[in-house]
Parts: structure tokens; C-alpha cells; sequence
């Protein structure tokens, strides 16, 4: 059983991301007045890329991508959804703070390698922004962790049982609004997409990447949703022991998300590391603040 | 506007000044007094060079240089013509009067072929492994050199018809 | 279209995703670009068919062609055409890239595109209307479906024959050659 769940849960993980990435599109294509790609456009997308000849630039190129996405499958491990979380015993919210890290540093590893200067333009621009999320970030990790008195994710989870939920909790309710403005700049898109700003820098760290390269990206990317999005289930709305209320939740976080975000233009950097540092930060310290007091 | 006229007849020998139409002067000038005449419109408020262009008079064989000058508070619009010698196209740059003369000249010689003396820039801007005559010439004939050129080179279908026989 | 046909997925999918996941690479050669904006956005929509722009020729299977094609323009558009990933597709929309259209003795414009890259298909017309990309993407997945799409195999096969016509109208050319040069030889 416990060795199921190393399968099973980033499997899970892959579906909920693919499908809200197709979900994405569609509702995007809607809010433009369009008619929109079917739902499994991403799994099309993912075939075709898997099927085409690529270039690869070098041993690095290849490896920071697969670093970049087994970063982030690690990571699934440790988010405890379902009544399942295959690494519960080690390290909990901690060890995820510094794992997310992965992912733009094999980006930034094997744009390296592909020598394009748009790569190293979103390579800098990436890493700004992350500079930027990372404060709020582990701001409310500390606000969760201190009122819980626990660093294991799965014990946060425990608490909330019983429609006890943080967000509606008062000390906690400031660091989830926070998590809330921070989420496009975890996931890179819409107001914060200014790593991979196709109109601008040709997409960024992607430049290079084609075919099966890409195919990658886009896997690591319906990961990250999941991740993102799950973290926040898991931390602020009590998490599930049902695949499916979990994915009912993720689905009602991320529509919210996406209503907001697909009306608004895209930040520059320091407009964007400015905005990160105002508003989530302050009300994450806010939030930590009240947390200690109590 | 016919102030103007009688100015420039007075300031500058052998030029010739008239009215076209509404709002427009030409002044005809030789080629040594073009730079003090452009010198002297943008003193008196004309700073805005919008164009150089070339004529080419190939019965004449002389080429013929014409500034557009223009001013934002005057609605006048001026052109100063000059011819040169066709077999020796060599003109001194505007450069000093009018910085935005480069690039119009750098045009001019390529399509013209008239070289501009003290522009520091003269590459070909448009044309890419130019062999021929300036293309704007007269006597560039258009229908060869595309048949030459571009018609010259076998389609698919003749590259396999030639391989296969 | 048979995209929802599952069997045919199983069967083929590689042709299926080719198919079906067209993305265009944003270069705009000329005139003809003002067609594809409202194409690719709300009016027509093409990401309906999987049709999406994409900034860089790496990511890109579908190349359009828009317009007349100057030489140095065309340095560009082989550049872009041989970055891009096999398989690739390349349509030529309008009449100036088929045979030259109003600028037939222009001494800068290339007439004839497909001497110098392979193309898959045309859209005539000075411009074509937004449909009329429809209707050659409709033609282009009956061709791929039958396999008639080969304009890389082509180019690849065949490449001493287009590296010449390109050397020979650039003089010389200050890349390498993609292919080995020497004839019938290719790596599959």
C-alpha cells in the first residue's frame, strides 16, 4: 500500500494538472469571447511534441530540464492529498520551501547551455520574480507552521479536520489572501508571466526548447499547478482524505484564480517585485504577527 | 511665401526660385550653393529635412538631387533641386546641416549610385549581393536582370527531370 | 475532422498529433500578417483546430508564409525554416510567394518560394481572406492524413538541389549546410 502511493499520487498528480491546463485554455478562450480547444488540447500538444525530432544543445541542456521536472515530482510526494502522502515522516513543509527552488534552477541550468540571449534575459527575469514570491512565501509557512506548532504537512492537514479551515481562522486569514496573490507568480502566468513573455523575449527560458524538451516543460508545468494550488488546499482549506472533494477544491481555487488573472496585463519585473513585496508580504507579516501574539 | 522667393534670388547667384501650386516653393540651384541654401532655410526656421530624393535625367545624363525642407510653424514646403554630372555622381553630405541626411543618402547611393562625400555610413540598406547596376537607373533593365536572376534558377520539377535524364 | 476518433489514436498517433496540434511560428514576412491576427484571436479563433502562434521556430510545426519575399528577407525565412522541428509544414499564403503576384520583375523579390525551401501548400490570393487559412489548414491535415505532406523529406532528400539555388542567390552563405550535401545520402 505505502508503495502505491509513490505511483499513484503523482499520477493523480499529472491528470488534475493536464486537465486544468486544458480547463484553463478553454475558460480563458470564453472570457475572450472565443469558442476555445477541447479539453484534451494539452494531451495532443504533449503527443505531438513527443513524436517530433529535437535538437538538443548538450549534456547540461538535457539534464537541467529532467532536474527541473524531477524536482517537481519529488515535490508531489510531499503533499499530502487523498489520505495520501508517500514522504509524510520527512520534513514537511520545510523540505517543500526548498525544493520549489528546483525547478527554476534546472530551467536556469540548461538555458545556460542553449546560449540564446532571450534564455538568459527570462533565466534573470525568472529568478527576480521567485526573489520576489519567496518572502511572502516562507512568511506564511512560518504564520502556518507557528500556529500549528508543526512542520509536517500532513499534521496541519489533521487539524483542520472538522470544517476548522485557517483561512476562516483569524490569525490565518491574512497569510491565505496573501497566498492567494502570490499563486500567478508561483505558476508564471498571466500578470506575472514575465519570465516567458513570448512578445517580448520570445518566450524566454523556452527559447531553445522544442519537441521533446518542451513535451517536459509543459509536464512540469501541469505538476506546478497541481503543487501550487494543492499546497494551498492542504494549508488553508483543510485538504481532503477524497481524491475527489481535494479535486473540487483545487478546480473552485484555481477558476477564482484564473477569472482574475485573465483580465489583466502583464506586470514588468520591477513592477511585479514591487507589487510581491507590498501587498502579500505585508499581509503575511500581518498575519505572523497576530499569529505570535495569540 | 513670394517673400520668400525674392529672398533666395537675391541671397543666392543663379538661383531660381518659383511657386507650385499652394504652399510649395522649388528652388533651382547649382550644386556648390545647395549646402548654403539648406543652411540658410534652417536658419530661418525650416529644420526639417523629410526626404532626399534623386531624378535621373538620362537624356541629359545628368542626375538631379532633390531636398524636401519643411517647417512645422510655416505651412511651406520647399524643395531644393541641383543637378550633377551623371558619369561622376559626387555630392558633398548634409550631414552637418541636417543629421537625418545620412540615412537618406546612404538610400540614394544605393539605389543611384551617387556617392555622397563625408557620409561616414554608405552600406547597402535594402539590396543583398547586389552584382549590377543601381537599380534605380535609367538604364537598369528590370525584365533581364529578373530573368537572370531569379527565372535562371530551375524549379523542382526541371531539377528532376535533368537528374532523371 | 476526426479528432475525437479514438481508434484512429490509437492507431496513429503520431499523425494524429501532428495533426491536430498545429503551432504557427509568429515570423510575419510582409502584407499578408494583417490576416493572421484576426485568425489567431477572438473573431475566427483558430486555437479551436490547435492552431496557436508561437515565438520561436524551435517550439513551431506550421510555418505561413505572408507575403512577398524580398532576398533578405528570405535569408531569414531559412534560417527560421531550419530551426524548426521535424516534422514541419510550411504553407505559402498569397499570390507574391507562388509566383512573384505584383511584384513579378521586381529586382529584389524572389518570385518562386519553393525554389528555395520546400512548400506544402498554397493560398492564393492578394490577400486571402481569414477563411481561406481555414480552408489550407483543412487541405493540409487531409494531407497529412494521406501522408502527402513531405515538404521536410524533401528538403532533406534533395537538399543539394535548394543549399545550390540559395548559394547561388546569396553568394555565399554564412552558415553551415543543415544536411550533409552529397546526394541520396540522408540520416533517418
Amino acid at each position: 500500500m505505502k508503495f502505491a502511493e509513490f505511483i499513484v499520487s503523482p499520477i493523480l498528480a499529472f491528470i488534475i494538472g493536464v486537465f486544468l491546463m486544458g480547463l484553463s485554455r478553454r475558460i480563458m478562450a470564453r472570457i475572450h469571447r472565443r469558442y476555445g480547444p477541447p479539453l484534451m488540447q494539452p494531451v495532443i500538444d504533449m503527443i505531438k511534441l513527443f513524436s517530433q525530432k529535437t535538437i538538443s544543445h548538450g549534456p547540461i541542456f538535457d539534464a537541467g530540464v529532467i532536474l527541473s521536472l524531477a524536482g517537481t515530482i519529488v515535490l508531489v510526494l510531499f503533499i499530502p492529498f487523498g489520505g495520501m502522502c508517500p514522504l509524510r515522516t520527512s520534513g514537511g513543509l520545510l523540505v517543500i520551501l526548498y525544493i520549489m527552488l528546483f525547478a527554476p534552477l534546472g530551467l536556469a541550468l540548461s538555458g545556460g547551455e542553449g546560449a540564446n540571449p532571450n534564455i538568459s534575459i527570462g533565466i534573470s527575469r525568472k529568478f527576480i520574480l521567485s526573489l520576489g514570491y519567496e518572502v511572502p512565501f516562507i512568511l506564511i509557512m512560518l504564520s502556518v507552521m507557528t500556529y500549528y506548532h508543526t512542520i509536517s504537512a500532513v499534521d496541519v492537514v489533521k487539524a483542520q479536520s472538522a470544517f476548522h479551515w485557517a483561512i476562516f481562522s483569524v490569525p490565518l486569514f491574512l497569510p491565505g489572501l496573501a497566498y492567494i496573490l502570490i499563486i500567478p507568480a508561483m505558476l508564471g502566468i498571466r500578470p506575472f508571466d514575465l519570465a516567458s513573455a513570448p512578445q517580448e523575449i520570445s518566450s524566454g527560458p523556452m527559447a531553445e526548447y522544442g519537441g521533446k524538451y518542451l513535451a517536459l516543460a509543459e509536464i512540469e508545468h501541469a505538476f506546478a499547478i497541481f503543487i501550487t494550488i494543492g499546497l494551498f488546499v492542504d494549508m488553508f482549506l483543510g485538504g481532503s482524505s477524497n481524491v475527489f472533494y481535494f479535486f473540487l477544491k483545487v478546480l473552485v481555487v484555481f477558476v477564482i484564480g484564473l477569472l482574475i488573472n485573465a483580465v489583466f496585463p502583464r506586470f514588468r519585473t520591477e513592477q511585479a517585485v514591487k507589487f510581491l513585496w507590498k501587498w502579500p508580504s505585508v499581509m503575511a507579516l500581518a498575519g505572523l504577527i497576530i499569529v505570535l501574539a495569540i | 511665401m513670394n517673400d520668400m522667393v525674392d529672398l533666395l534670388k537675391s541671397i543666392f547667384k543663379g538661383t531660381d526660385a518659383r511657386t507650385l501650386g499652394e504652399n510649395r516653393l522649388s528652388v533651382t540651384t547649382p550644386g556648390e550653393s545647395v549646402l548654403a541654401v539648406l543652411d540658410y532655410l534652417k536658419a530661418s526656421g525650416f529644420y526639417q529635412l523629410k526626404s532626399i530624393s534623386c531624378v535621373d535625367w538620362i537624356d541629359d545624363n545628368e542626375f538631379e538631387l532633390v531636398y524636401h525642407v519643411a517647417s512645422l510653424e510655416r505651412p511651406l514646403h520647399i524643395m531644393v533641386k541641383t543637378r550633377i554630372d551623371r558619369d561622376k555622381p559626387v555630392f558633398p553630405t548634409a550631414m552637418s546641416i541636417f543629421k537625418n541626411a545620412g540615412i537618406f543618402e546612404r538610400e540614394m547611393h544605393e539605389l543611384f549610385g551617387v556617392m555622397f562625400e563625408g557620409n561616414p555610413d554608405l552600406n547597402p540598406l535594402f539590396l543583398d549581393n547586389w552584382k549590377d547596376i543601381p537599380p534605380f537607373r535609367k538604364d537598369f533593365d528590370m525584365r533581364k536582370y529578373v530573368k537572370d536572376t531569379y527565372d535562371s534558377i530551375p524549379s523542382f520539377e526541371e531539377y528532376k527531370w535533368q537528374k532523371e535524364n | 475532422m476526426d479528432r475525437n476518433n479514438l481508434i484512429k489514436w490509437l492507431k496513429e498517433p503520431k499523425k494524429m498529433g501532428n495533426k491536430y496540434s498545429l503551432w504557427a511560428v509568429y515570423f510575419s514576412t510582409a502584407c499578408g500578417v494583417i490576416e493572421v491576427p484576426p485568425v489567431l484571436t477572438s473573431r475566427w479563433d483558430a486555437e479551436r483546430f490547435g492552431v496557436i502562434p508561437v515565438a520561436t521556430p524551435r517550439q513551431a510545426n506550421l510555418f505561413l508564409i505572408t507575403g512577398y519575399v524580398t532576398t533578405k528577407t528570405l535569408k531569414a525565412i531559412i534560417r527560421t525554416y531550419e530551426q524548426m522541428a521535424e516534422p514541419k509544414y510550411t504553407i505559402g499564403f498569397g499570390s507574391c510567394p507562388i509566383n512573384g503576384g505584383m511584384y513579378w520583375d521586381s529586382y529584389n523579390t524572389i518570385k518562386h518560394l519553393d525554389k528555395f525551401i520546400p512548400v506544402d501548400g498554397w493560398i492564393a490570393g492578394c490577400m486571402p481572406r481569414p477563411e481561406a487559412i481555414f480552408i489550407g489548414v483543412t487541405k493540409l491535415w487531409g494531407m497529412i492524413d494521406k501522408g502527402l505532406a513531405t515538404g521536410y523529406i524533401r528538403y532533406r532528400e534533395h537538399y543539394d538541389y535548394y543549399r545550390g539555388n540559395q548559394e547561388r542567390l546569396f553568394g555565399s552563405m554564412e552558415w553551415p549546410p543543415l544536411y550533409s550535401l552529397k546526394e541520396g545520402t540522408h540520416d533517418e
